[in-house]
C-alpha cells in the first residue's frame, strides 16, 4: 500500500513535468500548426542555462532568469526563424524545427561538452520531507510539485480569466479575424511561442538536477513528449495533462514492480518452452516491465492511433 | 420507371446548433439539366458537399441512380458515376494541364493502384486525356505546369477534369465565376458540349447562364427550396421574386 | 491582346504555346519521356569511377555514397512524390538489413543463393514491416503521418535493444559475406567486387523507382501530394494511394539496408534509430526534394561532407546542423533547387553575365565563413582540449589557441571577406536579374 502512494507521488512528478513541456508544445501546435520539434531542445537549454546562473548567482535566481532568456530565445526564433519558413508550408516548417532542434544539441555540446553537468539540488531543498514505509520521499520532489501545480493554475488563470487570454483563444482559432479587430496577431503568435518555450524551459530548471543536465537530454524527453501529445490529441491542453499524468503513472509503476513477461504469458495459460534459451521469442519470455517501462508510452501510442487516432481529447478530423 | 439520377430525400444539416439545410426533397431525371441558384449563404454549396459526401447529412438520403449513398466516401461516390468540379479552382497545379487530364483517366480506364503499367506507354490514355483538351479547347497548352493558366484557363481545365472519367453525373460548383462576359459564353457553350447526354447540376449565379443552360431551376433560399420548375415557371413565380427582392430577376431579363 | 482571352486554335502563333513534338519542350515542362541517355551515363560513370579513384578508402566512401543514395531515392518516394513527412524511416533499411545479417548467418538454406541475390530479401523484410505499419499509419497525412513515423520508429529502435534474438542487443548482428556460393567464382572477398555489385543494385534499383513514378499509382500518388481532395474526386482513394507508396518506399529501403548488410557485414540499433532517420531526412532534403534525381545530389554531397569533414574537425556534425537549418530558411529547393534555378539563364544564354559577380560576392563570402568556422573551432578548442594542450592545427598551420594572434587574423579575414561579400552582393542581384530577363542588350 505504501509502495503505492510512493509510485503515486513520483508519477506525479514525472507527469506534471511531463505535461509543462506538452502544454506548451500545444499551444504552440493550436495557435500555430505547427509542432515544434526543437521543444525539448528548449527544455535543454533552460536546463543549462539555469545551471551556468546558479554558478554564479545561486539556484533561485536560476529559476528566475533561465526560463526568461529561453523564452525571449523563443520568441527569436519565431520571428526570424519560423516566420520566413512558414510561407513554404508545413513539411518544411517541421523540418526546420527538427534541423533546430539537431543545432541546439550541437550547440550546447560546442558550449558546455559532452558530459554531464553538475547541476544539483539546492542545498535549502535537499532534505528528505517525510518517509512512507521506508522510502524517502525528498522535498526536492515535493517543491517539483507544487511549482508545476501553480504554474498550471497560472495558466488556466490567464487563459480563462484575463482579456489576454481571451485573445489568445480567439486567435487559436481565428486569427485572421483577431487580427481584423485590430489585435497584433503576429507579436501575439511570438508571445506564445515565447511562452511555451519558456515553460520548456521552466521544466528544464526544475529537471534538470534530477533527471540530469546532459546533452541527450532534449532528445530522451523529446520523443515521449510527442507520445504524449498524439495520446492526450493533439490540440488538446487537457488531453495533455491526462495523457502526461498516465503515462507518468504507467512508467513510474512499471518501474517499481518487476513484473515478468513469463508470469503473465502463464497466468493466462502458455506454458514456458522447455528449451528457452534455443527458442526464437526467448527476449519476448524473459522481458520485464522495467525493461520496457520506457517503450509503454510508444506502445500506447500506437494502440492510440489503431482504436481512437484523434487521441484521447482531440477533434476528429472533418 | 427507371430511376432518377439523382434523388435527394428530407436532406437536413446542422453544424452544431446552426440548421444549414432544413430539409430538401429534389428529384432529378437522367440527361436533366438542372440549376440550383439562391442568394448568398442559401447553403447551395453545403448542399453540393452533402451530396458529393464531404460530409454526412445529419438526416435524410441522397441516392444516384436509385442507390444509397449513405456512409460512401467521395472516391467510392465517384466510382458509381458522380463528379464535381469546386467553386475554387482544385485542380494541379505542379502538373502539366496534359497529365491533370491524364490523372483524371486513369480509374476510369480501369489501372487501379498497378505499378506494372507505364502511363506513357498508354495509348488510350494518350489519346483520352487529348481528346478531351481538344473539347475544352486547351490543346496547345498541353505541357504547361497548370498552376501558370489564367484563370478562365484553370476553369475550363476543371471541367475537363470533372468529365474526363466518364461520370453520367456532373455537379458544376459555380463554374462561370469570376469571369468576363465572352469567357462566359465560351464557358456556358464548353458546358453544354462536353455534358451532352449526361446529368447536369450546376450552383450559379449568373442567370444568363441559369436561362440558357437549364431544363429546370430550384431555388435554394434558407437551406429550402422555395420552387423548382422551368425557367420560366420560376422566374414568374411570387416566392422566389420575393426572395430575390425582384430586381436581380429583373436586370438579367 | 488580354490576358483573359482564351487560346483559338485558329491563332496559335500569338500565344506561349507548346509544341508537343519538341522534345526540349517536353522536358521544360517536366515532360515523362523515358530517355535512355542520362541512364547509361550513369552506368558507365559508375563502372570507371574505381578506375579513378582506386584506394580502398575511396571505394568504402563511394560505397557509403551509393547505399546512401537507395535510401534517400526511397525517401523521396515518401516525401517528394507521396509529399508524406517520416521521421522514422530507418527502422524500414535496418530491419531489411537484420533480415539480410540473419540470412548471412543461417547458412544452410540459403547459402545456395548466390551474394547478389541477398538485398532482394532486404526489400521484402522492408516490404512487410511497411505492410504493417502502413495499414494504420497511412490513414493520415501531413503531421499527424509524422508523428506516427517517429513513435513508430522509436518503438522499434527501441524493442531493438530488448529483442536480442532479432537485432543482437548492444552488439548488434554481424556477419560474413562470403557465406554464399561463389558468384561465378566471385566471392566478394575484395572491396572492389563489393563496389560493383552495389553500383548494379543502385542501378536496379533507381531505375525501378524511377519507372515506378511513371505508373499509375506513381502518378496518382503526385496527384494526392498535391491535391487529395481533388484525387478522390478523380476516384482514387487518397489513403490506399499512400499506403502503397509507403510499402514501395518501404521495399527499396530495404534493399539500401542490405547493401548495407553487404557492405559493412554488421548492423546495430544505430542503423534503426531516429538519428538514422533524421539523417536520410536531412541527406534527402540538401538534394532537394520532389523531381527524381535531386537526392541523389545531397546523397553524394552529404557523404563527402561527413567522411572529409569528420576527419579534419570534430565539430562537422554542428556544421552539418548549420548547413540544413540555412537550406531550410534560405533555399528550401535544395542544391538541386539550386542549380534549377539557373536553368533559365543558361536557356537565355546569358550565364557568363553572372561569372563576375559570382566570383566578387561568393568567393569573399567563402573566405570569410571559413575565417568564422575557423573562430569557431578555436573557441572549442580553447574551451574543451585539454589543459595544457594549446596547439591546434587549422588550414595547414599550427598556432598557439591561446594566444591572440590567431585570433585577431581570423576576426579580420572574417570581417573584410564578410564585408566585401555584403558590399558586393547587390551588385550580383541586379546581374541576376539582368541574367535572367529575356531580350535587352546581347
Amino acid at each position: 500500500m505504501e509502495l503505492i502512494l510512493v509510485n503515486i507521488i513520483d508519477g506525479l512528478v514525472t507527469g506534471l513535468l511531463l505535461f509543462m513541456l506538452s502544454a506548451g508544445l500545444t499551444l504552440i501546435f493550436s495557435m500555430m500548426g505547427v509542432l515544434n520539434f526543437a521543444h525539448a531542445s528548449f527544455y535543454m537549454l533552460g536546463a543549462y542555462f539555469a545551471y551556468q546562473i546558479s554558478l554564479a548567482l545561486g539556484f533561485w535566481m536560476g529559476l528566475l532568469i533561465a526560463p526568461l532568456v529561453v523564452g525571449v530565445m523563443g520568441a527569436g526564433v519565431e520571428r526570424y526563424g519560423l516566420r520566413r519558413v512558414h510561407q513554404y508550408g508545413h513539411v518544411p516548417e517541421l523540418i526546420f524545427t527538427f534541423g533546430l532542434a539537431l543545432l541546439i544539441e550541437e550547440l550546447v555540446q560546442f558550449i558546455w561538452g559532452k558530459n554531464q553537468m553538475p547541476y544539483d539540488i539546492p542545498e535549502v531543498l535537499n532534505f528528505t520531507a517525510f518517509s512512507i514505509a521506508g522510502n524517502s520521499i525528498p522535498a526536492y520532489k515535493i517543491f517539483m510539485i507544487f511549482i508545476s501545480v501553480a504554474i498550471f493554475i497560472g495558466l488556466l488563470y490567464i487563459l480563462t480569466r484575463t482579456r489576454v487570454g481571451m485573445i489568445i483563444q480567439a486567435a487559436l482559432s481565428y486569427p485572421r479575424t483577431v487580427e481584423a479587430l485590430g489585435h497584433n496577431v503576429p507579436l501575439i503568435f511570438m508571445g506564445v511561442f515565447g511562452v511555451g518555450t519558456a515553460l520548456a524551459g521552466v521544466a528544464g530548471v526544475i529537471a534538470g538536477p534530477v533527471l540530469g543536465t546532459f546533452p541527450g537530454m532534449a532528445f530522451v524527453l523529446g520523443s515521449i513528449v510527442f507520445v504524449t501529445i498524439v495520446i492526450g490529441g493533439l490540440g488538446s491542453l487537457w488531453g495533455a495533462l491526462v495523457a502526461s499524468l498516465l503515462i507518468g503513472w504507467i512508467t513510474t509503476f512499471a518501474k517499481s514492480y518487476n513484473l515478468a513477461m513469463s508470469d503473465i504469458l502463464n497466468g493466462i495459460g502458455i506454458v514456458t518452452p522447455s528449451d528457452l534459451e534455443g527458442n526464437i521469442f526467448r527476449d519476448i519470455w524473459s522481458v520485464t516491465s522495467p525493461q520496457i517501462a520506457d517503450i509503454l508510452p510508444y506502445i500506447l501510442m500506437v494502440l492510440i492511433l489503431i482504436f481512437r487516432p484523434q487521441g484521447l481529447f482531440g477533434k476528429r478530423h472533418s | 420507371m427507371s430511376a432518377p439520377a439523382l434523388e435527394l430525400s428530407g436532406l437536413k444539416k446542422s453544424f452544431g446548433k446552426a440548421e444549414i439545410i432544413r430539409g430538401i426533397d429534389l428529384s432529378i431525371g437522367k440527361a436533366e439539366r438542372h440549376a440550383i441558384i439562391g442568394p448568398n449563404g442559401a447553403g447551395k454549396s453545403t448542399l453540393f458537399n452533402l451530396i458529393t459526401a464531404r460530409f454526412p447529412p445529419t438526416a435524410g438520403t441522397v441516392k444516384l441512380h436509385g442507390e444509397d449513398l449513405a456512409g460512401l466516401q467521395p472516391f467510392q461516390i465517384n466510382r458509381k458515376g458522380l463528379s464535381r468540379s469546386f467553386q475554387i479552382t482544385n485542380i494541379f497545379p505542379a502538373m502539366t494541364v496534359f497529365e491533370n487530364v491524364r490523372c483524371a483517366l486513369l480509374w476510369a480506364q480501369g489501372y487501379r493502384y498497378s505499378f506494372w503499367h507505364l502511363v506513357n506507354r498508354k495509348r488510350e490514355l494518350t489519346e483520352g486525356a487529348e481528346a478531351i483538351l481538344e473539347q475544352i479547347n486547351l490543346l496547345p497548352r498541353r505541357n504547361l505546369p497548370a498552376g501558370t493558366l489564367s484563370y478562365a484557363e484553370q476553369r475550363a481545365l476543371e471541367i475537363g477534369i470533372t468529365i474526363a472519367g466518364g461520370a453520367n453525373v456532373i455537379m458544376l460548383d459555380e463554374p462561370t465565376a469570376g469571369m468576363s462576359h465572352s469567357e462566359t459564353d465560351y464557358i456556358t457553350d464548353l458546358i453544354m458540349k462536353v455534358t451532352e447526354g449526361k446529368t447536369l447540376v450546376m450552383v450559379e449565379h449568373d442567370m444568363g447562364v441559369v436561362f440558357n443552360l437549364a431544363d429546370r431551376i430550384s431555388v435554394l433560399v434558407y437551406g429550402e427550396i422555395i420552387a423548382t420548375g422551368t425557367p420560366e415557371a420560376v422566374r414568374a413565380d411570387p416566392k422566389v421574386q420575393e426572395a430575390y427582392l425582384g430586381a436581380a430577376l429583373e436586370a438579367e431579363h | 491582346m488580354s490576358q483573359t482571352d482564351l487560346p483559338d486554335p485558329a491563332r496559335p502563333k500569338e500565344q506561349i504555346t507548346t509544341d508537343p513534338s519538341r522534345a526540349s519542350e517536353r522536358l521544360r515542362a517536366g515532360g515523362l519521356t523515358l530517355t535512355i541517355g542520362p541512364w547509361v551515363i550513369a552506368a558507365v560513370l559508375l563502372a570507371i569511377l574505381p578506375s579513378i579513384f582506386t584506394s580502398n578508402a575511396a571505394l568504402t566512401i563511394m560505397n557509403q555514397m551509393w547505399i546512401t543514395v537507395v535510401f534517400a531515392l526511397a525517401y523521396n518516394m515518401l516525401l517528394g512524390q507521396g509529399g508524406m513527412l517520416s521521421f522514422g524511416h530507418a527502422v524500414y533499411a535496418g530491419v531489411g538489413g537484420f533480415a539480410c545479417m540473419h540470412i548471412m548467418n543461417a547458412s544452410d538454406f540459403f547459402a545456395s543463393f548466390p551474394l547478389p541475390v541477398l538485398p532482394i530479401f532486404g526489400g521484402l523484410f522492408g516490404m512487410g514491416l511497411a505492410l504493417i505499419v502502413g495499414s494504420f499509419s497511412t490513414r493520415n497525412a501531413g503531421t499527424v503521418f509524422a508523428m506516427i513515423s517517429l513513435g513508430v520508429g522509436e518503438l522499434i529502435a527501441a524493442c531493438s535493444v530488448i529483442i536480442v534474438a532479432f537485432f543482437g542487443g548492444e552488439e548488434g548482428i554481424s556477419g560474413d559475406r562470403t557465406y554464399a556460393m561463389p558468384f561465378f567464382g566471385n566471392e566478394f572477398l575484395q572491396q572492389i567486387d563489393v563496389y560493383y555489385l552495389t553500383s548494379f543494385w543502385v542501378l536496379v534499383s533507381a531505375v525501378l523507382m524511377y519507372l515506378w513514378s511513371r505508373t499509375p499509382v506513381g502518378r496518382m500518388a503526385n496527384a494526392v501530394r498535391d491535391n487529395p481532395e481533388r484525387a478522390e474526386f478523380l476516384g482514387y482513394s487518397a489513403r490506399w494511394v499512400r499506403f502503397f507508396s509507403f510499402v514501395a518506399s518501404g521495399f527499396f529501403a530495404g534493399i539500401a539496408g542490405g547493401l548495407f548488410a553487404i557492405n559493412y557485414e554488421i548492423l546495430t540499433e544505430e542503423n534503426l534509430n531516429t538519428a538514422s532517420s533524421g539523417v536520410i531526412l536531412l541527406v534527402t532534403f540538401l538534394g532537394g526534394v520532389g523531381l527524381f534525381f535531386r537526392p541523389i545530389i545531397g546523397a553524394i554531397v552529404f557523404t563527402l561532407v561527413q567522411t572529409v569533414l569528420s576527419l579534419q574537425t570534430e565539430l562537422w556534425a554542428f556544421y552539418a546542423g548549420t548547413l540544413f537549418v540555412a537550406t531550410v530558411m534560405f533555399f528550401p529547393g535544395g542544391l538541386a533547387g539550386l542549380m534549377m534555378m539557373h536553368v533559365p539563364v543558361f536557356k537565355l544564354g546569358k550565364a557568363r553575365l553572372l561569372i563576375l559577380p559570382y566570383l566578387k560576392t561568393l568567393l569573399p563570402a567563402a573566405i570569410g565563413t571559413l575565417a568564422l568556422c575557423a573562430l569557431v573551432e578555436m573557441t572549442f578548442h580553447v574551451r574543451h582540449a585539454a589543459s595544457g594542450d594549446h596547439e591546434m592545427t587549422l588550414f595547414w598551420t599550427t598556432f598557439d589557441s591561446h594566444t591572440a594572434l590567431p585570433w585577431i587574423v581570423a576576426i579580420a579575414i572574417a570581417v573584410v571577406g564578410l564585408g566585401i561579400a555584403r558590399m558586393t552582393a547587390p551588385a550580383l542581384r541586379d546581374a541576376w536579374n539582368e541574367a535572367n530577363t529575356a531580350g535587352g542588350a546581347a
